[in-house]
């Protein structure tokens, strides 16, 4: 995929927990490999959207969603999707690192395995690509074998930025990556970012506006289940178009 | 992380003293230049002394300005409008500083020239120095009130600015030839002249930061003003 061409199209995005309208007519193109920032208050649909971009929100009983999101050429929504493929070429980072308890090398080789891969010299070289796109070779390759709990908070969310690398995806959706991590490991995840979309398109949420400033090339401002204003990332901190959205990154509300 | 309402007033409190400051160096700049001109029409060394001594309390203020800027952008990491307007102070506050060392340099004409006798009275200077005042007066205004409309119209102004400078250099260049021994005087009133000019011109700028905070949009006052002739002076 090469630069300025569209990684995910929605159109006509709507989402409904029940008789609640979370996300409203959201229509949006998110440029592959670049970094996309999803900002907003508590509460006003980014993590929801983000979650639509991979059909996480399946495992929500009440959640009905209507409109396209096209990846690849394809509706993720239409019948017959193959919901696993499709979580294999969007992978997801969650706000709490979550690595199963297993080995470090056992974590990041899951995705392969489950995909087929038995071959261990395959496995060996994914594992050691993967460890190495997370920035976490260095610090862990001497015991790869080792309980991944026992890693710190940053170490094991790049961890599971590797696994999620490891079934080498299109697109990384990442949920407020660093909320539970110090600004030293926050800043290795952010680095991480940059990084990552020489290979992958990033979509990110995050409460940190300045993070959203940092590490994005787009921006889009979510408020009460609509999407306010969506445009590069110089522009959305500087001059926002809309006064909410101006309002917004000001502290005026939030 | 996200910000309170807490956060939000500590930010407006801070900013609000940032732009009081900003407007009490504006007054200063705006003083710089009206007592020199006054200093330069009625030979008063007094008040030309005066104008050089303050020059100093103007480059203190400018630099803590500058610094509490700084300490903002450190303490807040300002986003949107709080960003622009904290860079735009920066910016303005250099103008400021300029338009005070410009009063400075002809205060230092105006006792230069106290002990001469005038080859002339001064009339169109003092309207420049005038005009000079009624621009700022807007710019800080529309500063003061983010008024965009405001700021627009200190664009037309500076023309005004720069046909007196041409009429003043005409003046002087007649004069000048009809008398060689005015030469001198003449040459150091012309350079009070483009002095005056260049102090409009910082405030053209200022007027394009006020806009830019207001709005976001950056305009070039050119833009705004009649096109330049060929040929003119």
């Amino acid at each position: 995929m090469a630069k300025d061409i569209t990684a995910i199209e929605v159109t006509d995005l709507n989402l409904n927990y029940g008789t609640t309208h979370t996300l409203k007519n959201i229509s949006m193109r998110i440029k592959s490999h670049s970094v996309t920032a999803f900002i907003g208050p508590s509460g006003c649909g980014k993590s929801t959207f983000l979650r639509c971009l991979n059909r996480m929100n399946d495992f929500i009983p009440s959640a009905s969603v209507s409109g396209s999101v096209m990846i690849d050429g394809r509706d993720i929504y239409a019948p017959g999707v193959d919901v696993i493929e499709l979580r294999k070429k969007v992978g997801m980072v969650f706000q709490k690192p979550n690595p199963f308890p297993m080995s470090i090398y056992d974590n990041v080789a899951f995705g392969p395995r489950i995909h087929g891969v038995k071959d261990r010299t395959i496995l060996d070289g994914v594992v050691e690509s993967s460890l190495r796109g997370s920035a976490l070779w260095d610090e862990v390759k001497d015991k790869l074998h080792s309980p991944a709990n026992g890693l710190s908070g940053g170490q094991q969310q790049r961890l599971c930025i590797a696994r999620t690398i490891a079934t080498e995806p299109e697109v990384v959706l990442m949920d407020e990556p660093t909320s539970a991590l110090d600004p030293m490991a926050t800043a290795k995840i952010e680095e991480l970012c940059r990084q990552l979309k020489e290979k992958y398109t990033v979509v990110i949420v995050t409460h940190n506006m300045q993070q959203a400033a940092r590490i994005s090339d787009d921006t889009a401002f979510f408020l009460m289940g609509d999407l306010i204003e969506f445009g590069p990332t110089d522009r959305i901190f500087t001059s926002p178009e809309d006064k909410k959205t101006g309002d917004y990154i000001t502290g005026r509300f939030g | 992380m996200m910000m309170t309402i807490d956060s939000r007033n500590h930010i407006e409190e801070e900013l609000g003293s940032l732009k009081r400051e900003a407007l009490y160096l504006a007054a200063l700049a705006r003083e710089s230049i009206n007592r020199s001109v006054w200093a330069l029409k009625e030979r008063d060394k007094a008040v030309a002394m005066e104008v050089i001594k303050k020059d100093d309390e103007m480059d203190d203020l400018a630099r803590s300005i500058d610094q509490k800027c700084l300490q903002f952008l450190a303490r807040f990491q300002p986003l949107g409008e709080d960003l622009r307007t904290v860079l735009s102070i920066m910016h303005m506050a250099v103008d400021m500083e300029r338009i005070g060392d410009y009063g400075d340099n002809i205060a230092k004409v105006a006792l230069d020239m106290s002990d001469q006798l005038p080859i002339k009275p001064l009339v169109d200077i003092p309207r420049m120095a005038q005009l000079f005042s009624q621009m700022l007066d807007r710019c800080m205004e529309a500063f003061d009130r983010c008024d965009v409309e405001t700021a627009m119209t200190v664009f037309p102004m500076d023309d005004q600015m720069d046909d007196i400078e041409t009429q003043i250099l005409r003046e002087l260049l007649f004069m000048m030839m009809a008398k060689t021994e005015r030469i001198e005087q003449a040459t150091q009133l012309l350079t009070v002249a483009r002095t005056l000019e260049r102090s409009g011109d910082r405030v053209t700028n200022m007027a394009e930061r006020v806009i830019y905070i207001c709005t976001g949009e950056t305009v070039r006052a050119s833009g705004f003003r009649r096109p330049k002739q060929e040929g003119t002076l």
